[in-house]
């Protein structure tokens, strides 16, 4: 700890050098006004003591000046004066001081006052350490969930172009949170589908994504069932993932006549508005991706069946959990709503252009919490 | 039989608080999560609770108590009452 000492006067140099120096703090005094700005600057000090008269300038500008030379620097300024009437006093602190007392002085007082302001500069410089180290941790998890980004972006642009049988639509979040939806269709005419949550934030999220993506495509291009695919991703996961992260999702597997195959473990029901309006669900009644061992894993499968016009709807819990400006979540029955009106449509990209805006005005001015996916599939089988 | 209780939302932010609060007492036949004042939870506390049953013996019983209708319903989603009791 540093005092720069200005004073005119001898003795009150040598009374505050000694009170500081019982402080264990390191004083350097001076007499005038050009001396002080140099020594400011030259030895750094932390704390400044002034008088409002000092030879060769006057103790306000002296203030005014030494504050705008500490910049972003805290270094409280303490006048020492005989001159203690209220308008000085008041005309001290405009200036810039930062405390005020009167000549003569008691040394205890002095001793007191200069403790507190010791305090308040450690205390300035620990929050000062402190906020340039969350500043950098911020950047880089910022750094790091554009990346995340990137990562999922890069894979999903291997998945199916929107068509009047496939769209996806993906509104991301601020803090991205790790949806992942693939499509492609396989060399018998079949359609693989997989859309998945993983748990977790940034990077983190996106680890499991890529050999996800390489075990799913593989299997576009071996025929792989559906129920293998399920257990190889799960084996995957399961090694590579933390014992606190997972992901959730669906497989679905859907011929060219509309029959379905499915697995489904930790996501929402997914929803098929029927042609005529009604709404049956795909369940999912497994545990995520990643979380059972090998042999405790369930690749049992669920079937359903698409006929012409109906719509398969697979919506992640940023859908169902989408708030509006009233902090009300969306939930499942206003999704179901919302389906039932949208893909009245004929045509699937304009019913998801329908629904999309819907979400979007549903949200209004609040902020979107969680990555929004969504995906809709029509039976590839030509009209009847 | 030992209690650890959460309260408000259950979420990344307790990941540490809430490894602290099992790691100390792993030699119980029950635990149990009293949820009854969680307001919110997400997949990162799902992950929490299986952490959990992983650091401690596979032949303890964990509880998971109270929770509204809202949690309980994720719980079930993910079939947590594979690995956990819900009540």
């Amino acid at each position: 700890m540093k005092l720069l000492c200005v004073d005119s006067e001898l003795v009150y140099r040598e009374i505050i050098s000694l009170c500081a120096k019982n402080e264990n703090v390191i004083v350097k005094a001076v007499d005038c006004y050009e001396d002080a700005i140099k020594s400011f600057i030259d030895f750094a000090p932390d704390i400044v003591t002034l008088d409002v008269i000092i030879k060769g300038g006057s103790g306000f500008d002296l203030v005014k000046k030494l504050k705008s030379l500490s910049g972003n620097r805290f270094v409280p300024m303490i006048f020492l004066t005989s001159h203690a009437t209220d308008s000085v006093m008041d005309k001290c602190f405009k200036y810039g001081a930062d405390d005020f007392i009167p000549k003569p002085f008691n040394e205890v007082l002095f001793n007191i006052r200069l403790k507190t302001h010791i305090r308040h500069v450690e205390l300035m410089k620990e929050m000062y350490r402190k906020n340039k180290a969350l500043t950098y941790y911020q950047t880089m998890i910022e750094r790091e969930h554009d990346m995340a980004h990137n990562v999922l972006d890069h894979i999903q642009t291997r998945s199916e172009k929107n068509s009047e049988h496939v769209v996806i639509t993906r509104l991301s979040a601020a803090s991205f949170n790790g949806d992942l939806a693939l499509v492609k269709t396989r060399p018998d005419g079949a359609r693989l589908v997989f859309v998945g949550d993983f748990t977790g934030h940034g990077l983190p999220a996106s680890i499991g994504a890529l050999p996800v993506m390489h075990a799913f495509f593989d299997a576009v291009d071996d025929l792989l069932d559906v129920n293998q695919l399920a257990s190889q991703l799960n084996r995957i996961l399961f090694s590579i993932l933390p014992d606190y992260m997972f992901c959730a999702g669906y497989l679905i597997l859907m011929t060219p006549h509309g029959d379905i195959t499915y697995w489904g473990g930790g996501m929402p029901h997914a929803f098929i508005r029927r042609a005529n309006n009604k709404i049956d669900y795909l369940q999912s009644n497994h545990m995520p991706l990643g979380i059972l061992p090998v042999d405790e894993f369930e690749a049992d499968l669920q079937c359903n069946t698409l006929n012409n016009s109906d719509t398969l709807i697979i919506v992640s819990d940023g859908v169902l959990e989408l708030k509006n400006c009233q902090d009300e979540m969306l939930g499942c029955d206003q999704v179901r709503t919302l389906i039932s009106e949208c893909y009245a449509e004929k045509s699937l990209v304009l019913a998801q252009e329908k629904i999309e805006k819907k979400l979007t005005d549903y949200r209004g001015e609040s902020v979107q919490l969680d990555d929004i996916t969504l995906v809709a599939l029509r039976n590839a089988c030509p009209q009847q | 039989m030992v209690t650890i209780t959460i309260v408000g939302s259950f979420d990344f932010s307790l990941f540490n608080d809430f490894r602290e609060a099992y790691s100390e007492i792993n030699n119980y036949k029950i635990y149990i999560i009293d949820m009854s004042m969680v307001e919110y939870l997400d997949s990162a506390a799902l992950g929490m609770l299986l952490s959990m049953r992983n650091a401690i013996n596979a032949d303890s019983n964990i509880q998971l108590k109270g929770a509204n209708s809202f949690i309980k319903n994720i719980l079930m989603i993910s079939r947590f009452d594979k690995r956990f009791e819900i009540q």
